[in-house]
């Protein structure tokens, strides 16, 4: 029997030392969740399975998905997953170029039928019989179908593969659709954002290739381990927000005190994604800790629930106390009704800490 | 004479085609296509028009920020404000850090890959050029990602996140820096310039910023810049003589980078290099041909023009419209920008061809990278902590702007109309749309389709490694081209 290839074997082959595979395989068990056994189970699974070859493919997008993803925090984490995703076909950094590149998708489609993964930036428009995205001459829609056909599964990157994203909203001239509209028949998980978080893209790409299968998802297709909370639950100016202490204008005393931003516009308190905890750019920050209300990048459809800059006019200063159910209230209309339900369990939740605070 | 299709490309961002007709083993001409289109300008129309301000970033992952800015800057006219001056600062370190970022992916991953190709294998440059540059497995590529990395958390502490920052507004930046953080950006840049002493130049950056001849250039590259990753490039430019491919003779036009109180770090202007002569810009001079694109015929004049796909239009070839200044076709990007701001280096190499190529354009590219990294250095040490960030900009409901800005890649226009608080219009010209134009009514190539002819494909047809150096010396963005 000939030897398999594991993934082990071909990062070693590209100088990744034994010590900085073990870092990878903790660094990833812990983003992933999976404790301190974690780590060991991922080791074992690329030490010994077959490797799944992962092609990276281009529709309809602007490639902020690929460069979320080329400069993931730790730096290992980034060679690794991409010396997994370049080993075989990836539109943005690869060497190969036109006929060269297109036979690769063949041979991968022939010799891992049933076991490579195809992720997807991008969507495909099927407008004017797909016209608006032409790949080697042939609507990208085609090759998508015809790359899904033999796929184990498919990753949907970002905002524009699961939901439609910016070329999706009012009016989409281009009919821009998600991917699972189009693909029906191969298990999908969606990984929105716009772009999504790199450490999620690496998190998500590493539990795949290491497990063969898929990570729980929410009803909505995306893994709950990155997106069952919202940035409200997990954000640092979540105080202020139960407060009553609200950002006015950009850059003002309240901002600089580090004050919620519900009042600009953000949509923090409806939006499902891991911005507040993993955080950007190595940790560093993410959209509030920068001044700037979350506009929701993560949610279905989120380009046509603006206006993101809408202040909400009807709330006016007011005590300490009571205001953020009132302001739950006064903003229902302009971010949706899981803000009632948020403000009234803010609310009941003070109730029983102050009658507690009574009592004792 | 026969005709070759080349594409798709790879390391290019979005799709790419490019039809070749070939006699004599050479380029006679060219056609660029660009294959994708989403409709940015139809679907900004009859939003609120800050929206523009998260919409218009999308056009691209890449250059994300330059859209931001010059959404903001179209907003910033049509509200007739100022920014606070940590503002500016804020948002020229922001703007930098992609720019930068920009300049050296498109270096290192997007450009000297190709001279690994086996094409070249027995050159006595070859071996070296594949160890070093071979995509995904020269060792160039682990150190650029990494200092990349940590260039980009710049974006991460003044924007909240990149790629599609959200903080840059028409009256500054919503980030007030504090003291730990000015402190670590003011790090982040010095590392930064170590990266490039190091690594590109092999030399303090005082060293590649003084060159002013040719002459100079060839003793540095033999000099104190042997050992970097710049003098690697001019080495092999000059074993291929890079300086006589993708020639080009439009004129090189910029609209001037990094603004502040001071005026801009990099002026604005048109410069010819046939004449070798400077003019100021007259933005008002801009007009798009559609006549050979998949659009509908509208207005020419950018703030009165429609955006309407129309895919079976005979003699169409492309999404991209065909921008022309006074007329014509114009190169943009690092090369124009450093041509029109009188870098003597640049205007030299542009005098000896008459034009710009190759070797030029990716000269210019890092001589700015030099340039901006020195500057950021100390416009991270300019902000000033307790001064204002942002001033409340009052919103006027109707009215016309334009938002002027420099991308790494070139110039890059916002021609904003709004009425009632709403969006009336959009018209956007990126920096691809200008080089990557496609014909005009009478016929004119624009800059890509023109560098192409005569490129030698020494019997390699399509897959020629010249034609490549051609497209790529461009920087393409084909996702910003046509949006």
């Amino acid at each position: 029997m000939a030897a398999i290839e594991t993934f082990y074997d071909v990062i070693r082959r590209q100088g990744v030392t034994r010590r900085s595979f073990t870092k990878f395989c903790s660094l990833t068990a812990a983003s992933l969740g999976m404790g301190p056994i974690g780590a060991a189970k991922i080791a074992n699974a690329l030490e010994t399975k077959e490797r799944t070859p992962v092609i990276w493919m281009h529709g309809l997008e602007c490639t902020c998905c690929s460069e979320s993803f080329i400069r993931s925090a730790h730096p290992l984490v980034k060679d690794v997953v991409l010396s997994m995703i370049s080993l075989d076909y990836d539109d943005t950094i690869m060497a190969a170029a036109g006929h060269q590149a297109e036979a690769i998708l063949q041979e991968t489609k022939e010799k891992y039928k049933g076991k490579y993964i195809l992720a997807v930036e991008g969507n495909p428009p099927l407008n004017e019989g797909g016209m608006f995205c032409i790949d080697g001459g042939k609507p990208f829609v085609e090759k998508l179908k015809w790359m899904a056909e033999d796929a184990m599964a498919i990753i949907a990157w970002g905002a524009c593969a699961s939901w439609g994203c910016v070329q999706a909203a009012k009016p989409n001239p281009t009919q821009a659709t998600p991917i699972d509209k189009v693909i029906h028949d191969k298990p999908i998980i969606k990984v929105p954002g716009c772009p999504p978080i790199a450490e999620v893209m690496t998190g998500v790409v590493t539990y795949i290739t290491t497990f063969g299968r898929l990570p729980e998802l929410d009803r909505q297709g995306r893994p709950n381990m990155f997106y069952s909370q919202r940035i409200h639950d997990k954000c640092y100016r979540r105080p202020h927000f139960d407060a009553g202490q609200f950002v006015e204008q950009w850059d003002d005393e309240s901002a600089r005190k580090g004050h919620c931003l519900y009042k600009m516009g953000c949509k923090g308190p409806t939006t499902y994604n891991a911005c507040s905890t993993v955080r950007w750019n190595g940790g560093v920050s993410f959209p509030i800790q920068s001044g700037h209300g979350c506009i929701g990048c993560s949610e279905e459809g989120f380009w046509d629930k603006g206006p993101f800059y809408e202040r909400l006019t009807n709330i006016h200063q007011f005590g300490v106390e009571k205001n953020a159910d009132e302001i739950g209230l006064a903003a229902a209309g302009l971010v949706g009704a899981a803000v009632v339900t948020h403000a009234a369990a803010t609310a009941v939740k003070r109730i029983v800490s102050k009658n507690n605070d009574h009592s004792a | 004479m026969t005709r070759l299709l080349v594409g798709p490309f790879n390391r290019v961002e979005g799709d790419l085609e490019v039809s070749l007709d070939i006699e004599d083993d050479a380029v006679a001409s060219a056609r660029v296509t660009t294959p994708l289109y989403r409709g940015f300008e139809q679907i900004l129309v009859g939003r609120p028009m800050a929206d523009a301000l998260a919409i218009a970033p999308r056009i691209c992952g890449i250059c994300s920020v330059s859209q931001s800015m010059a959404a903001a800057a179209a907003l910033r006219a049509l509200y007739g404000v100022a920014r606070a001056p940590n503002g500016v600062v804020a948002a020229n370190l922001a703007h930098a850090a992609e720019n930068m970022a920009d300049h050296l992916t498109h270096f290192y991953i997007f450009f000297m890959p190709d001279f690994a190709r086996a094409q070249y294998a027995g050159r006595s440059w070859h071996e070296a050029a594949r160890r070093r540059f071979k995509a995904i497995e020269g060792a160039a590529a682990n150190e650029v990602l990494q200092a990349r990395r940590r260039l980009l958390e710049i974006m991460g502490i003044l924007a909240g996140k990149w790629p599609h920052s959200l903080a840059f507004q028409p009256g500054g930046t919503t980030c007030a820096v504090d003291l730990g953080q000015k402190a670590q950006l003011v790090a982040i840049a010095r590392d930064f310039r170590r990266f490039l002493e190091a690594i590109v130049f092999t030399a303090p950056l005082a060293v590649p910023l003084g060159l002013r001849t040719p002459e100079e250039l060839e003793r540095y590259c033999e000099g104190k810049g042997a050992d970097g990753d710049f003098a690697a490039f001019c080495r092999i430019a000059r074993a291929l003589d890079l300086e006589n491919l993708g020639r080009a003779a439009n004129p090189l036009m910029s609209y001037g980078a990094y603004r502040g109180e001071a005026g801009a770090f990099l002026n604005a202007g048109v410069f010819d290099p046939i004449a070798s002569a400077l003019s100021p810009l007259d933005a008002r001079a801009i007009r798009e041909d559609v006549s050979h694109a998949y659009m509908r015929d509208g207005p020419e004049e950018p703030s009165l023009a429609r955006t309407e796909p129309y895919v079976d239009k005979p003699d169409a070839y492309s999404f991209a419209k065909a921008p022309r200044l006074h007329g014509r076709p114009a190169e943009v990007g690092a090369v124009a920008r450093l041509a029109v701001h009188g870098h003597p280096l640049v205007r030299a190499l542009l005098e000896r061809s008459r034009g710009s190529n190759v070797f030029v354009r990716v000269v210019a590219r890092l001589i700015e990278l030099a340039m901006v990294a020195e500057a950021a250095e100390g416009w991270a040490k300019a902000l000033a902590l307790n001064e204002p960030f942002c001033v409340v900009a009052p919103h006027d409901e109707d009215g016309d702007g334009v938002g002027l800005v420099e991308a790494a890649r070139g110039s890059l226009g916002h021609w904003l109309g709004a009425q009632k608080g709403k969006i009336r219009s959009y018209q956007i010209i990126a920096p691809t749309t200008w080089n990557f134009s496609p014909r005009d009514a009478s016929g004119v190539a624009g800059p890509v389709e023109q560098a192409l002819v005569g490129a030698p494909l020494e019997g390699h047809g399509a897959g020629a490694a010249s034609v490549q150096h051609v497209i790529r010396s461009f920087d393409p963005c084909m996702v910003c081209t046509a949006h």
